[in-house]
């Protein structure tokens, strides 16, 4: 059998070896390159104990036996290969599982409460541990995307977006448990199925089947604004029933010829919108134009944008995942491709504090945990749910949650990007 | 002229030989005269060259060599040149130019003159013309009248001597004048009377070689008998050969032995072969005739067949094929067109993606709503079910009381209304999924003005719902005298036809306005069991599909434009293309379909759909499959339309020997619906 020439080094300073040439095997693969490690980390030091690693090979993840990997990448097996290896991301835990009375269409969860919306027309809000605090009820149709706003001690606003073409903003005091419908947004003229908060707080984005976005003030008043339109009879009726004042959109955003799928916050200044026409749009929120076209061939269902890395990830109809940089001008190509799974992809989420990781659901009853530098298979599925799965989300407290068709919101305890995000 | 006659002499002596040596060294005496011939002769050299000078500079040395001994001042004049015939330009660079007759140098003459002297010498000199310049000595010679005179001679081609008569008369002694005398008188050898013994040698050697066989001797032609010409022989090479395609004409046999007088024998007829012979039918005969032997040819009978005989061969002439059919070697497959690859055809639908559950019986209608966002379904459950198409999330659930046979989306974007047909009843509904000044105006349109009841006995019967069903969103109900099969809606959303098939009546199609609550029956007379019909979706025509044909009304001038036939067996389904203008390539486009997919499906045909903005229909069989094709229609209609099948998309599960009951486009995305019998709606993308 061949040896190869390698070096390993690692950013974390626990796991630091020598940096000599080894000569390894040319077929070994990741659990004898791991052993490899842990012996030269216990010759150092005594006390150390066995930890899995994984290994990067000219920033791909190694996978296949080394000799493989290097004749698929390309990479000459005469010179000294470096190698960078680091602890193994460990595979998400589940922890709870808070049942609902009908489908989770949403999920937003920040570190100590997590927001769900749900088919049976409420929105729900529970403990990070898993207990239900509140059900907020209001909406005449399903829930279809929810957000939280801002925190202010114990009070925090939220946001709910239904298919009654509605958004309403609730204040949820979570001392007294009391929550009271602040402004019940108006304008969209088709179902609501994405809502998007900008960094600040202060003014939201949403996205609707009647393919506009609109921006709306998230600054609770006390004023309701005026409505225009031909006073007709009914909706007066309505109007007097109705929670909370009524709040009319600072801007429409008009350019997409289907329906909005989703919607996100660049920056402070950039919205990016994914539609059913097969294009993901950017826009400026001060001028309300258009800056960027990207265009791709299936419907988009979601996108997430990581600030970490300036990548935009899509999830779309034709079961790929797939990453584009929201930067370059129209007719940008796709940088990345993930497909694994086998039904559309309904979320994708980029990992708060990890530049490689995202998570993404799909109609094939499975999460993936991904990492954008092993693109041919993901680094974990997490098979929990029995049926579709509509929404994910992580919190920056490591926890991962998912909820989907079979009613169940599960969260999963992953390990914690601070091996990684500290190194 | 007495110098003239030396150098005739010193000419001759040449010619002749050394016998005229003494004559010239007679003459030599005279030392300025022998000077001058070897001069003059040097200088017609220049025109006369390889032909004087053969002999002078060999001989003249010779003969003079003696006398030069004799006189000593005639050596001091000869300054005879010994280098032969050089180019003298060797000698350019030296001071001499050759040697003398005793090896002595002979120098250069001192050159005085220059191209000025030469040309007053050339303008004064009257001797200048015949002044030579000897390359050999250097010296310059002044030519007398009569060595010019000799030069112009030579140069004519005359003969040097004038004395000279080349013409003098001769005596000829060989001539055609048979003389009486012999011309010699010398006898015969005696070689000429006796034979000649090599050549008797060569003689027997032959005479040998022939005996020996070695030698044949030439074979003597008999032409005895005549001779003959073989007619077919060169035909192949005629004219008629050169075209590539002819065939020659059949050639009679050549005439064997059993058509012999006089046959060997075994050829005759034994007893039973002649028995044979005449029960076999004339055409079963190995042979036409019977061989027959006869003593001399005197005997033989006139030929009985001679005509019929003749009347064949001509008959063969005649009919035979002069001409080789060029059979079409080609490969079936290159007849059939280049279709395009399906890869080259995307997007058409190619996986299973979501899949509606929830109804309990057969599905037997869908329809997407306009906008895309919900899918109604009708089953036999007695439910119509509305989906949110991207979720497959059941949202409203219809009780209807009945299997539904056709629900159908209203076309109209600003209305948002379901119709339904079950048993006899059409319903109409309002799901109220739309934006809510849709549903206004759509509950307005069903308000309408609610017009007397027509004079019109069409048997329908318009009623509003009350109670629970007006909850679940039925608004309307149009009773009709029979079973209704299906419903279809105009683009503009205000009509709607109705069909209940029935062979023996000619209430077969309803048309209503929604608007009036009013029902009319367009057609006076039956025309065979109605299938479908279907509005055209931009022009004001009307199909109606019976079993074998579809017509075609015109909806405005009340008539019928087309009757179309199928050439398939029963008309189940009709779409439309729905970019194309005219009528004719839209029901075109129809009967294509239906001939396509009869040949594709294995079983009938339950529905047919057309995709709005994309190229694609699909049709959905009883065996299970839906079949997407790619259709391209090009505008001018002489071109075929060009379509391809590009996925086989299977899911359903086969129940009640039912597959796909009714199949549809979504109407933004290139994804299609199908439900079937095993209580499923699948959507494909």
């Amino acid at each position: 059998m061949s040896q190869l020439q390698a070096r390993f080094f690692t950013e974390n300073k626990r796991y630091v070896v020598d940096d000599v040439p080894f000569s390894i095997p040319a077929a070994s693969e990741v659990e004898e390159l791991s052993s490899v490690i842990n012996q030269l980390l216990l010759a150092k030091d005594a006390s150390h104990s066995k930890v899995d690693f994984d290994f990067l090979v000219r920033g791909q993840f190694l996978r296949t036996p080394l000799s493989f990997h290097m004749e698929t990448e390309g990479i000459s097996t005469e010179d000294v290969v470096e190698i960078e290896y680091m602890e193994r991301v460990t595979a998400p835990e589940p922890e709870e599982c808070m049942m609902h009375d009908d489908w989770i269409s949403s999920v937003d969860a920040d570190a100590e409460w997590i927001l769900t919306g749900s088919y049976d027309k409420t929105a729900r809000i529970w403990s990070v541990e898993g207990k239900p605090v509140m059900t907020v009820a209001g909406h005449t149709d399903v829930v279809k995307d929810v957000a939280w706003v801002k925190r202010e001690g114990l009070t925090s606003l939220l946001l709910t977006a239904s298919l009654d073409q509605t958004i309403l903003m609730w204040e949820w005091n979570s001392e007294r448990n009391k929550v009271k419908a602040r402004h019940c947004c108006r304008g969209h003229t088709g179902s609501v199925d994405t809502i998007a908060t900008d960094p600040t707080g202060s003014k939201f984005c949403s996205g609707s089947w009647d393919k506009m976005l609109k921006i709306w003030s998230a600054v609770p008043s006390d004023e309701a604004d005026e409505v225009e339109g031909p006073p007709d009879r009914p909706r007066k009726k309505q109007k007097t029933q109705q929670l909370g004042l009524t709040r009319t959109p600072i801007m429409t955003l008009s350019g997409h010829n289907e329906a909005v799928s989703s919607v996100l916050w660049c920056d402070t200044e950039e919205i990016c919108s994914a539609s059913w026409d097969h294009t993901i749009r950017v826009w400026d929120v001060e001028t309300g134009g258009m800056k960027t076209t990207l265009t791709g061939n299936k419907v988009f269902n979601s996108i997430s944008y990581s600030p970490l890395c300036r990548r935009l990830a899509s999830g779309s109809t034709d079961r790929h995942i797939r990453l584009w940089d929201p930067r370059t001008k129209d007719g940008s190509l796709v940088l990345l491709s993930l497909s694994s799974h086998t039904g559309w992809v309904t979320a994708v989420k980029w990992a708060p504090a990890h530049e490689h990781q995202l998570v993404s659901a799909s109609l094939d009853n499975l999460v993936k945990l991904w990492d954008t530098r092993s693109c041919k298979a993901p680094l974990y599925d997490v098979a929990a749910h029995e049926d579709k799965v509509f929404c994910v989300d992580w919190t920056e407290s490591a926890l991962l949650l998912s909820g989907g068709a079979d009613n169940k919101l599960y969260t999963y305890r992953y390990s914690a990007c601070q091996t990684d995000a500290g190194a | 002229p007495e110098e003239d006659e030396d150098l005739s002499d010193s000419e001759d002596s040449v010619y002749s030989g050394l016998e005229d040596s003494g004559s010239d060294s007679e003459e030599d005496e005279e030392d300025g005269f022998f000077n001058v011939p070897g001069d003059v002769f040097h200088a017609v050299l220049n025109h006369y060259s390889g032909f004087c000078w053969v002999f002078l500079p060999t001989r003249l040395p010779r003969f003079f060599s003696k006398d030069m001994l004799m006189c000593p001042f005639l050596v001091l004049q000869d300054i005879r040149n010994t280098v032969g015939n050089i180019p003298m330009e060797w000698y350019r660079d030296f001071p001499h130019i050759g040697y003398d007759l005793d090896g002595k140098k002979i120098y250069k003459p001192i050159r005085n003159k220059d191209e000025l002297d030469d040309f007053l010498d050339k303008m004064e000199n009257p001797d200048y013309w015949r002044t030579v310049h000897d390359n050999q000595t250097g010296s310059v010679i002044v030519l007398s009248d009569e060595q010019v005179e000799l030069v112009n001679r030579l140069q004519r081609g005359q003969f040097g001597d004038i004395n000279f008569n080349e013409y003098q008369p001769s005596v000829e002694y060989f001539s055609s004048d048979v003389m009486i005398h012999p011309v010699t008188n010398r006898p015969e050898d005696k070689r000429s009377f006796i034979p000649s013994l090599v050549e008797k040698e060569k003689v027997s050697k032959l005479v040998h070689a022939i005996k020996m066989g070695w030698i044949k001797p030439r074979r003597v032609e008999d032409n005895s008998r005549g001779t003959f010409y073989d007619l077919w022989a060169s035909e192949d090479s005629s004219i008629l050969s050169k075209h590539r395609m002819h065939l020659p004409a059949p050639k009679i046999p050549l005439p064997g032995h059993n058509e012999s007088y006089n046959p060997p024998p075994e050829y005759l007829f034994t007893d039973e072969e002649r028995a044979l012979w005449e029960q076999q039918d004339p055409s079963d005969r190995k042979l036409p005739y019977v061989p027959m032997k006869f003593s001399s040819l005197r005997q033989v009978p006139a030929f009985p067949r001679f005509i019929h005989e003749r009347f064949e061969r001509c008959l063969d002439l005649y009919l035979c094929p002069r001409q080789r059919k060029m059979r079409v070697n080609v490969n079936p497959e290159d007849l059939i067109p280049k279709l395009p690859k399906p890869k080259d055809l995307q997007p058409f639908p190619t996986v299973q993606s979501l899949v509606y559950r929830g109804h309990s019986s057969l599905i037997r209608s869908i329809s997407v709503s306009p906008s895309g966002q919900w899918l109604a379904s009708g089953s036999d459950d007695g439910t119509v079910r509305i989906w949110e198409v991207c979720s497959s999330r059941c949202m409203k659930t219809i009780q209807v009381g009945g299997a539904v046979k056709t629900v159908t989306w209203n076309p109209n974007p600003a209305v948002c209304l379901l119709a339904v047909a079950l048993n006899s009843v059409v319903l109409i509904l309002s799901p109220a999924l739309a934006d809510r000044q849709v549903v206004s105006s759509s509950e307005r349109l069903l308000l309408g003005d609610q017009e007397a009841e027509a004079a019109e006995d069409t048997g329908a019967v318009w009623s509003e719902a009350e109670g629970e069903e007006l909850n679940q969103g039925i608004r309307l109900k149009v009773h009709h005298p029979k079973a209704v099969h299906q419903v279809v809606w105009h683009a503009k959303g205000d009509y709607l036809a109705s069909v209940m098939p029935d062979n023996s009546s000619h209430l077969q199609v309803l048309i209503h306005q929604l608007s009036r609550r009013r029902s009319q029956n367009p057609f006076r007379r039956n025309k065979g069991l109605v299938q479908c019909v279907s509005f055209h979706p931009v022009r004001p025509y009307f199909f109606v599909a019976t079993q074998r044909s579809v017509r075609i009304y015109n909806l405005v001038k009340q008539e019928m434009t087309k009757k179309l036939q199928a050439n398939s067996k029963w008309i189940s389904s009709m779409a439309f293309y729905p970019v194309c203008g005219s009528v004719s390539l839209t029901v075109l486009i129809v009967l294509i379909t239906c001939h396509l997919i009869c040949r594709h499906h294995k079983k009938a045909v339950r529905g047919v759909a057309y995709h709005r903005v994309y190229p694609l229909f699909a049709s959905a069989s009883d065996d299970g499959s839906v079949i997407v094709c790619h259709g391209t229609v090009y505008n001018d209609l002489l071109q075929n339309p060009l379509i391809v099948p590009v996925k086989v998309l299977r899911g359903h599960v086969m129940t009640h020997d039912l597959g796909v009951l009714d199949v549809t486009f979504h109407p933004t995305q290139p994804w299609v619906f199908s439900s079937g019998a095993d209580n499923t709606i699948r959507l494909f993308t």
